[in-house]
């Protein structure tokens, strides 16, 4: 350490979730001095709560016989609504069984089939079952596997280190600063590298099946250091959260065989999606409960039922054991032998911190990877099990190519700098008299889940931007009182409302700016897919002034043509 | 209802009065009581789903996971709950006291060092060492094999059966419940080539042998993982081993 509390590693990954933890086993395993800096500990990030599965074309399922990657890419590039660059699901999909067999290898517990081979489920939008799963537990066997490996390997763990900027001098990224929270002490990162990997944008929104902690960090700090955003509209709406908490129920809910129900007693799926019904993609799925709702056959207007009753006790009970102790918890009734109330709710960011298929952003020295980059995989809708995928596949390939390109550190007299200047802004923050962070943050959440949800419009959307500018100026001036230094949480909860806003206004101006339907983003004024227009990436990035400006960039086709999507 | 809440690791309390509602949880009241009334409080969380094992407090006593504990059922719990530990504050009249999981230095407020809980994980080697030559494809392995495995994998490292176990902290050393339970994981795993080895690392007065079996560990854990069925398996294939020799 050079004094100043400044630390010197060839890279650091700031978030310890599946994808930040595998790039930082890859690049120590490169040679790289390596160090997770996370908000965190590592545990308790956000990949834990994943829960159905993690797609390979193993062909293990008697029903998957002769499955491929050709297959699983034709489905998760027809599920983007073909905006996903098909020479990123090509790797994706193709690098799926190694991954999986990897982590496999270094211990997580998978459910297995009759042969003890990895069990395959069926998903949403999937042909055929390729789903591998750990009961309703995927995230956490797969979490403890990557911390249990990164622990071992002496990989340097700043846990509850907070970042508040990243170092950027000539669109080079030399570091980053950070609260030690426990401390309230500023730390300096100078690096060779660094990788964001610091999950969703999800918590911009009210009704999220996200942690608490998913607050957009990563891309306001990139996108403030003048990297590019793309296509931020797209925000997956889950189908199945549980009515009040809005707490995930697992689409292999629906893959093992529950229905969904209206309050006319009627499975309505197989009007909306008649093959596939309830295994339909999550855009679709999403959308028709809630024009059901709408229709008022919904109960209390607010919920429909998924029912896992057809499924019996004992699958339940084995494949989805996590569900039925969620529902007993937090809404006190036993799936076993009453059905579900379930509502849509946000889920999942496909749009994030724009990178090459290595994970490289626009700013030299700056990756990322996982939930909070946009390769882009996922294009305007993902399929459930790409996520988990996702992470572990561009994790380990923006851990390689972060520490593989002789990089060099900055001087320590720039990170010195910006630690100085964020001691004095932080210093200044506590002087404020407006409104407090929570009474923003809850104006925030209610504005951009009614006005950037499930169904939009031009006119709804205008509003909602004129509410966040409005918001970002009252945030200018918010009160905050306490001024101690260890776990100061209103200071922090302070700072992620900063980035969230930021962020909020991004999906804003991209919603806005995509006159069509696509996928997770349907506008009732446009209501059709413009492949003329449109079928191309919308990259925003931070003007002179800071405000979002916007450009394209062409979806990489090359697999498969556009087609109608039919379920 | 008055929610009284340690400070100062127990030298102080502040008492806030907060309106309840029927679906409240614990975690909830925290946040209403930092979003509304003093934002210096802290105390941790993240995932509100009793899957991420932050928010492990004492509510009255009880070792708990505060976003899984509705504040209506408070009253309930009390003469329900299994394991009751040394409070340091009262419990107000008609109200709740929250307090941090013993056993592990304070922070602030109800936050706690977890550094001594999470060190295990290199003291004991607590991962799947693996063979040399894995196979092309997964190991097989049969389903009853991962069912037995399953009930200690689902461990969320929330520390509650460390703070609850009357061992621990009493024996200078002794791991502690859930990385016992963790390690007899790897014993148990057929991917490990040299399994009993897993054993003999924790084949010390202070190891597998310091249990007392209160069986404190599988009545608070949130997530029914039993490690005292564990240590029990742990200590009886070591005696047949050494009875063999």
């Amino acid at each position: 350490m050079a004094g100043n509390n400044i630390h010197e590693h060839d890279l650091v990954v700031v978030g310890g979730g599946l994808a930040g933890l595998r790039a930082a086993i890859e690049a120590h395993d490169h040679g790289a001095s390596t160090a997770v800096v996370s908000k965190v500990y590592p545990l308790r990030s956000h990949s834990v709560a994943a829960q159905g599965g993690i797609n390979a074309a193993l062909g293990n399922d008697p029903g998957s016989k002769g499955d491929s990657w050709e297959k699983h890419a034709f489905d998760t590039i027809k599920g983007s609504a073909y905006l996903a660059d098909q020479d990123a699901v090509e790797i994706l999909c193709k690098e799926a069984a190694a991954s999986i067999y990897e982590l496999e290898h270094w211990g997580t517990v998978f459910s297995r089939d009759s042969e003890g081979k990895l069990a395959q489920r069926p998903f949403g939008g999937a042909g055929v079952p390729r789903t591998c799963y750990a009961a309703d537990r995927t995230g956490h066997n797969l979490l403890n596997t990557l911390f249990e490996q990164a622990y071992a390997r002496g990989i340097k763990f700043y846990n509850e280190y907070f970042v508040t900027s990243l170092v950027v001098n000539d669109n080079k990224c030399t570091g980053s600063i950070a609260i030690d929270i426990q401390t309230g002490k500023l730390h300096g990162f100078s690096v060779k590298a660094l990788i964001l990997s610091t999950g969703g944008y999800g918590r911009i929104y009210e009704r999220s099946t996200n942690s608490l902690i998913n607050t957009a960090d990563g891309h306001a700090l990139a996108y403030r250091s003048g990297a590019a955003l793309k296509d931020m509209e797209f925000v997956q709406f889950h189908p199945t959260t549980l009515y009040g908490s809005n707490i995930l129920i697992t689409e292999g809910a629906r893959g093992e065989g529950a229905h969904l129900i209206n309050s006319e007693g009627d499975r309505f799926m197989i009007k909306y999606a008649p093959e596939a019904k309830e295994l339909a993609p999550r855009d679709i799925v999403a959308r028709s409960i809630t024009q059901e709702i709408e229709k008022g056959l919904g109960y209390a207007g607010e919920y429909v039922y998924l029912d896992l009753r057809p499924l019996g006790a004992e699958k339940i009970n084995e494949r989805l054991p996590g569900i039925r102790q969620i529902a007993l918890d937090f809404a006190n009734l036993d799936p076993i032998e009453e059905p579900v109330p379930v509502q849509p709710g946000q889920h999942y960011s496909m749009g994030g911190i724009a990178v090459n298929n290595e994970g490289e952003t626009s700013i030299e020295g700056l990756l990322a990877a996982g939930e909070c980059a946009s390769v882009s995989v996922h294009g305007a809708n993902r399929l459930g099990g790409n996520s988990l995928l996702e992470a572990l596949v561009f994790g380990k390939k923006a851990g390689k190519k972060a520490c593989c390109n002789n990089r060099q550190t900055g001087p320590l007299s720039i990170v010195k700098k910006v630690m100085d200047r964020e001691q004095e802004r932080l210093e200044n923050l506590f002087s404020g008299e407006g409104d407090n962070w929570a009474t923003l943050t809850k104006e925030m959440r209610k504005t951009v889940y009614s006005k950037f949800g499930i169904f939009r419009d031009k006119e709804k959307m205008e509003k909602g931007l004129k509410t966040i500018e409005r918001l970002k100026d009252r945030y200018q001036n918010t009160a905050l009182k306490y001024k101690g230094k260890t776990y100061n949480q209103a200071l922090l909860k302070y700072l992620e409302l900063g980035y969230m806003l930021e962020i909020a206004e991004a999906v804003a101006v991209s919603a806005l700016e995509r006159r069509e339907s696509r996928g997770s983003h349907y506008r009732t004024d446009y209501p059709d897919s413009d492949d003329d227009n449109f079928l191309k990436h919308i990259i925003l990035k931070a003007d002179q002034k800071n405000r979002p400006a916007i450009s394209y960039a062409p979806v990489r086709m090359g697999l498969f043509p556009v087609k109608e999507r039919e379920y | 209802m008055i929610i009284r809440i340690s400070r100062d690791a127990g030298e102080s309390y502040a008492d806030y009065n907060v309106q309840v509602s029927e679906e409240m949880t614990v975690l909830d009241a925290l946040f209403h009581i930092q979003e509304n009334i003093d934002e210096s409080l802290a105390f941790r969380y993240s995932c509100r789903g009793a899957v991420c094992g932050s928010c492990a407090i004492m509510v009255n006593g009880m070792p708990l996971l505060a976003c899984k504990t509705p504040v209506a059922r408070i009253e309930e719990l009390n003469n329900v709950y299994e394991v009751f530990l040394p409070r340091k504050g009262e419990v107000p009249k008609d109200g709740m006291l929250l307090e941090p999981i013993p056993k592990l230095p304070v922070m602030k407020d109800l936050v706690v060092d977890w550094e001594p809980f999470f060190d295990l994980f290199g003291k004991l080697e607590l991962k799947l060492r693996g063979a040399g030559n894995p196979p092309e494809k997964e190991y097989l392995i049969a389903k009853e094999k991962v069912r037995e495995l399953e009930k200690y994998t689902n461990c969320i490292s929330c520390a509650l059966c460390w703070s609850a176990c009357p061992v621990v902290g009493d024996l200078k050393d002794y791991p502690g419940p859930a990385a016992l339970a963790k390690l007899y994981r790897f014993y148990l795993d057929p991917r490990e080539p040299d399994a009993l080895n897993r054993l003999a690392i924790a084949n010390q007065e202070f190891g597998w042998w310091a249990c007392d079996f209160y069986t404190n560990c599988k009545k608070v854990c949130p997530k029914k993982v039993p490690p005292n069925i564990a240590i029990g398996k742990a200590r009886s294939q070591l005696k047949n081993m050494e009875d063999n020799q």
